[in-house]
């Protein structure tokens, strides 16, 4: 009887463990100094890069023109906004809602491992700082 | 006055006998050499990323890969390891580098304790953000980096940038570590790695220590090592063998494997950490995820005995007191240790006294013993049918001080010191075959004997 309440405390402690499981993650702060493009095993694959078409304060919303259509981006409090300043050889920098202005060049990583959707909410958005 | 035919055949028989031992030798000595076969694609990445791993620079301070992973220290580095390093070596680079010198690395931590910083959370607060954490070793990867969740690295299993996955894991190690400044501009101060290098890292670094787990119950022949298995094994005592399957690094609770699972056990909660006893400042590590939610990863343990000290703070020296802390109250406390009281039909977490602490850290003594010979005859083995003689030394010498790592792992614990004999004549072998021109076959394969007859006395 013992061993049976043992292996149904074990399976329960099992799901519970397991439910409170966070899904694997990427370390997002070493991801601010990689440019655009060039994140390993997501650029080109799990992002999308192109350009920023408009944006929605209020609503925290911005539309992006990538390579296979529009992408609707929905940026929430854990979204990380990066600014890329690689290719002005100054370190890239935390960002905010407000860097993002239409006609900036964008890569943005949806939340999970989406591919191919029309809108997302986005685990993360680095853009690139343009020259002064 | 000898005659003209004298003398010719008096030269004759000196010339034999001075020239004869050279000619066997020199044949004796080109019966070891067999020409290897041409290396296939998949050897040709491992190589190609071992270089990569050992001498790459990436254009940055000066480390490489290893740097805080050594071969000739399992892949990891310790106080002892640092001990006896020459002052420029670029582990320091915080003491001699003006731009590292503040929020880098804290060179007391890391000198004492082994110990390396990491902004985890975040580059913005340099000063007041950050942890600090001990090296783990790279060996086992391929059993211990994956999870149904997706690849676990480092101390809490968030350790890579992009898609999180060990090819990854170098991109963002070059980020923290290899920097010329902390301004961090690729191009400047580094370049990052290119895919063809993170493909050839990845392939050398899954092809280090095994390929696969254990399957407990080994055939013991220690008393007290045998009785450490029963009880690591013993889902009602030590329930190691929960997170631990077959002391590895996956977890499986009776619902199937998990992988490698992430889980609070209150290693931060230790008390007299031996870095927080320091007059340093060392944050809390919050561990997976930005905030953190206080899990760490599952390391393996067939590698632990001799890749000390445990835990994601180097917290604990011996493995025997990282087998106690599975008896404390910062564990029995954590949210692991509540799970794991509660799934007990008594009502108990994990309760052990001195005896079974000791036969569970004899059990992980022995089969760590047994990898290292496993790897040693490995390496012997290898260093035979390779053709270039640094490449032999560099096999032999590796297998010397994985010999040398055994003498010590068993000797450690007071366990079989047959065994610990046989290793001792292994290693003298090995160093001989390292020295030797014409014998170094022969050498070779006698600490393969020693080697095996180390083993049995181990195992049946």
């Amino acid at each position: 009887m013992n061993v049976m309440k043992f292996v149904v405390g074990v399976v329960g402690m099992s799901a519970l463990l397991v439910g409170g499981q966070p899904p694997a993650s990427a370390q997002k702060m070493t991801e601010q100094f990689i440019p655009i493009g060039q994140s390993p095993g997501l650029s080109g694959k799990a992002t999308v890069i192109g350009k920023l078409q408009s944006v929605n304060t209020p609503q925290k919303t911005c539309v992006i023109a990538g390579p296979t259509g529009a992408l609707n981006v929905t940026v929430t409090e854990q979204t990380k906004i990066w600014l890329d300043r690689s290719k002005l050889q100054q370190p890239n920098l935390k960002g905010t809602f407000a860097d993002l202005r239409p006609g900036a060049t964008v890569e943005v990583k949806p939340e999970g491992q989406q591919r191919g959707v029309a809108s997302a909410a986005a685990e993360w958005i680095k853009v690139q700082a343009a020259s002064p | 006055m000898r005659s003209r035919e004298e003398m010719v055949s008096l030269v004759i028989k000196r010339a034999a006998v001075f020239c004869l031992p050279s000619v066997l030798l020199a044949v004796l000595g080109l019966s070891g050499c067999k020409t290897a076969p041409p290396p296939d694609p998949q050897s040709q990445l491992i190589a190609k990323g071992r270089d990569i791993f050992f001498n790459e620079t990436f254009a940055g301070n000066g480390r490489t890969c290893g740097t805080c992973h050594p071969a000739e220290n399992n892949f990891t580095i310790d106080p002892a390891f640092i001990a006896a390093l020459p002052k420029d070596n670029p582990l320091f680079v915080a003491e001699f580098n003006p731009a590292l010198k503040e929020n880098f690395e804290n060179p007391a931590l890391m000198r004492e304790f082994g110990l390396i910083q990491e902004n985890l959370d975040g580059f913005d607060d340099l000063k007041n953000k950050f942890v600090m954490r001990g090296v783990p070793h790279v060996l086992g990867l391929r059993t211990s980096v994956a999870s149904p969740g997706g690849p676990r690295t480092g101390w809490s299993g968030d350790g890579a940038p992009g898609d999180g996955s060990l090819r990854s894991f170098g991109v963002g190690a070059v980020i923290q570590h290899f920097t010329k400044t902390l301004n961090r501009v690729p191009g400047i101060d580094f370049r990052l790695p290119t895919e063809d290098e993170l493909d050839a890292l990845e392939a050398f670094q899954l092809s280090l220590g095994r390929q696969q787990d254990l399957v407990l119950p080994l055939r013991l022949k220690g008393t007290v090592p045998k009785r450490g298995q029963a009880i690591f094994l013993d889902n009602s005592l030590g329930k190691c063998n929960l997170c631990h399957v077959n002391a590895g690094a996956t977890a499986n609770f009776g619902g199937g494997s998990l992988g490698n699972a992430n889980f609070n056990t209150g290693v931060e909660d230790l008390p007299d950490q031996p870095a927080r006893l320091t007059t340093q400042t060392v944050p809390r590590d919050d561990g997976f995820h930005t905030p953190g939610d206080g899990t760490f990863n599952v390391p393996p343990l067939v590698e632990a005995a001799d890749s000390g000290p445990f835990f994601h703070n180097n917290a604990i020296e011996t493995i025997e007191g990282a087998v106690a802390f599975y008896d404390g109250d910062a564990f029995n406390s954590s949210p692991a240790g509540l799970a794991l009281k509660q799934a007990d039909p008594r009502g108990v977490g994990i309760e052990l006294d001195g005896t079974q602490i000791v036969a569970i850290a004899a059990f992980l003594r022995v089969i760590n013993t047994l990898e290292n010979i496993r790897q040693s005859i490995m390496l012997l083995e290898s260093s035979l049918s390779v053709s270039s003689p640094e490449e032999r030394k560099r096999l032999l010498q590796r297998a010397a001080a994985e010999t040398g790592d055994s003498i010590r792992v068993l000797e450690g614990g007071g366990l079989h010191p047959d065994a610990v004999a046989h290793l001792r004549d292994a290693r003298r072998m090995a160093e001989k075959a390292v020295r030797s021109v014409f014998f170094n076959r022969k050498h070779t394969e006698a600490a393969i004997r020693d080697q095996k007859k180390a083993r049995a006395v181990l195992v049946d």
